[in-house]
């Protein structure tokens, strides 16, 4: 592990240079604030609120350290704000609608010799797991389209909103394939043991399309989707808004 | 602008039939299928563990009506006994469907059933999609493929009981960037340098993390910890860490090389040594937000099980060890590979882009 640790560091200042000391900074920063998260969470204090508060730090820090342009920033961050609020209303629902909290039967081995009351509540918990899943992906998307509608707009001396809804779409179109292909192979990594075991313990299709775990991940990764696709319009919006501030300043 | 409506009007419908019809698919089921009637609730007991964790164990009576199976339409009464905190138990609503489990004459309540929802999710992503200009062709394509890949990737898996999973997981992965490329970018030479720039890369992240991981004799990496404890370990964690940064990886080099190609087309007698700087400075601004996605992906993924271990009474140290080193191993390794495809994306587009005709 400190073998990994130190050719990481070492790579990262030999790439980035002094950039990289604050990236590690960030990085620590990020890691502290989750740390932070699960002490709270296991001392009692409120799920939901807890996450809510820990996750616009870590925006705030991922955001702002990351981009140097401040109306990129700004704009960056209101937006996954925006998408943090939208993607806590809808897993709320579905979460709970879809009962997929905590572990599954497949955890079975690891849960031995472990006290179940945990005191904890794991519906809250799941609603939780998503909205950290997707703090990295809504903030790099955010600042993607950002700062790349951001470009395009300040080079054109008129603009009307649909030419920047439309900007923004185009931008937005490689920015979803890519993220999309984040998050599937990410689940590809997750599921694989995951189906491998199920399929070992009951080949039946009923069960897997069921089974508390699968559900889970595909619902995880089918609303960050949901989170990067609402980050287009949302995006366009806000700089077509800050656009025409300017202008009429 | 009316055909843009009928469009989004049929994808709403569509969804709406799919998750509705959901709800009376119980006769495609083998195991019994009840809708819950009634819930009373028989004894609540509050008991605190030897960790002082507060918990209360509930009964209920769960009461409902068969929807499959020669039992279809009558009653049926079962006993359920939960945890409110939820871990791995389950408490019941009047409403929800719950798949049951016959031995014998006896039926012992199994599972929710969550087609529903499911089908649900997926139809609110295809109807968002459908609201807003994106080139969903593309995208639906290009997932649609990966599924398929993966699905066959499953298969073998299971047909060869997990024996050739690294060589499995290096032709998927092989396949899934290739058609990931192709279908963003088309069958261009563009795609082909970022397909090699992506592939050079990982192989070269994976093969000096290994090396390192065997120089320290794994030490700190539990890897018999890989998720539910799949063997070979080591097999499976290393998989694990292709899947889960090839796209970002794939991401990387197509924003450095797509940039570079940018810059060759505004400035034609661009030199090579300038390109490969800039490279390096697109770079540079894309290693903080990429590790962070994985970063915070890799966390989520072991919320519960870092919480089951501290509400056991478990040290920091000692629950972060059994849960997460892996993770962070996995992490350390990805970040290897973001970080490694910076010089190895811009060395592989500025010496292609300089030696092209334009």
């Amino acid at each position: 592990m400190l073998y990994l640790l130190g050719a990481f560091v070492i790579l990262l200042l030999l790439v980035a240079g002094s950039r990289g000391l604050s990236l590690l900074f960030g990085l620590g920063i990020n890691i502290i604030s989750i740390v932070a998260l699960l002490i709270l969470i296991a001392d009692g204090f409120n799920v939901l609120i807890t996450t809510a508060i820990v996750s616009i730090i870590i925006l705030i820090v991922a955001i702002f350290m990351n981009v140097e342009n401040p109306s990129t920033a700004n704009i960056a961050f209101k937006t996954s704000l925006l998408i943090m609020i939208v993607i806590v209303l809808v897993t709320i629902p579905i979460e709970y609608w879809a009962s997929a909290q905590g572990m599954g039967v497949e955890d079975q081995e690891e849960l031995e010799g472990f006290s179940l009351a945990a005191g904890v509540s794991f519906p809250q918990l799941a609603v939780a797991v998503i909205v950290v899943n997707s703090l990295g992906v809504i903030s790099e998307t955010s600042v993607a389209i950002t700062s790349g509608l951001n470009e395009i707009v300040e080079n054109k001396p008129t603009l009307t909103p649909t030419e920047v809804f439309n900007d923004g779409f185009s931008v937005g179109n490689r920015i979803l394939s890519t993220q999309t292909n984040t998050l599937l192979f990410n689940f590809f990594a997750t599921t694989f043991p995951l189906f491998f075991l199920i399929h070992s313990l009951n080949d039946n299709l009923g069960e897997i399309i069921n089974d508390k775990l699968v559900v889970a991940e595909v619902i995880t990764m089918l609303i960050c989707a949901i989170g990067v696709i609402l980050t287009v319009p949302i995006t366009s919006y806000l700089v077509y808004r800050n656009v025409k501030n300017k202008k009429t300043d | 602008m009316n055909k843009k409506y009928t469009r989004i009007g049929i994808v709403v419908i569509v969804a709406l039939f799919a998750t509705i019809f959901t709800q009376f698919d119980s006769f495609l089921y083998k195991d019994p299928i009840i809708k819950v009637e009634n819930i009373r609730t028989l004894t609540k007991d509050k008991n605190t563990d030897e960790y002082k964790n507060t918990d209360t164990q509930v009964t209920q009576r769960v009461t409902g009506r068969f929807l499959n199976t020669a039992k279809r339409g009558q009653k049926i009464s079962l006993k359920n006994t939960y945890y409110q905190s939820q871990l791995t138990d389950q408490k019941y609503r009047a409403g929800q469907q719950v798949m049951l489990t016959k031995t014998g004459k006896h039926y012992s309540i199994n599972d929710v059933k969550r087609d529903t929802v499911l089908v649900f999710t997926i139809g609110l992503v295809m109807v968002l999609l459908f609201c807003m200009q994106f080139s969903r062709g593309k995208l639906l394509t290009s997932v649609l493929l990966n599924l398929v890949v993966y699905y066959g990737f499953m298969k073998i898996l299971i047909n060869t009981h997990n024996s050739i999973l690294l060589l499995m997981t290096v032709i998927t992965a092989l396949l899934i960037s290739g058609i990931a490329l192709i279908v963003i970018l088309g069958p261009t030479s563009d795609a082909l340098m970022a397909y090699s720039s992506t592939v050079i890369s990982t192989t070269a992240s994976i093969l000096l993390s290994v090396l390192l991981l065997k120089l320290s004799n794994n030490s700190g990496v539990h890897m018999e910890l890989t998720d539910f404890g799949l063997q070979p370990y080591f097999s499976v964690f290393i998989s694990q860490v292709i899947f889960s940064v090839l796209g970002v990886i794939l991401d990387e080099t197509m924003d450095i090389s797509s940039s570079l190609i940018e810059m060759k087309k505004e400035i034609a007698d661009v030199s090579e040594k300038t390109l490969f700087k800039s490279g390096i400075n697109i770079g540079r601004e894309l290693i903080g937000p990429l590790i962070n996605i994985l970063l915070f992906i890799v966390i989520a993924e072991h919320l519960n099980v870092v919480l089951l271990y501290l509400s056991n009474g478990n040290s920091i140290n000692y629950t972060f060890e059994m849960t997460l080193s892996l993770g962070f191993a996995q992490l350390l390794i990805s970040g290897i590979g973001i970080v490694l495809t910076v010089p190895i994306t811009s060395l592989i587009a500025s010496k292609v882009i300089t030696r092209r005709a334009v």
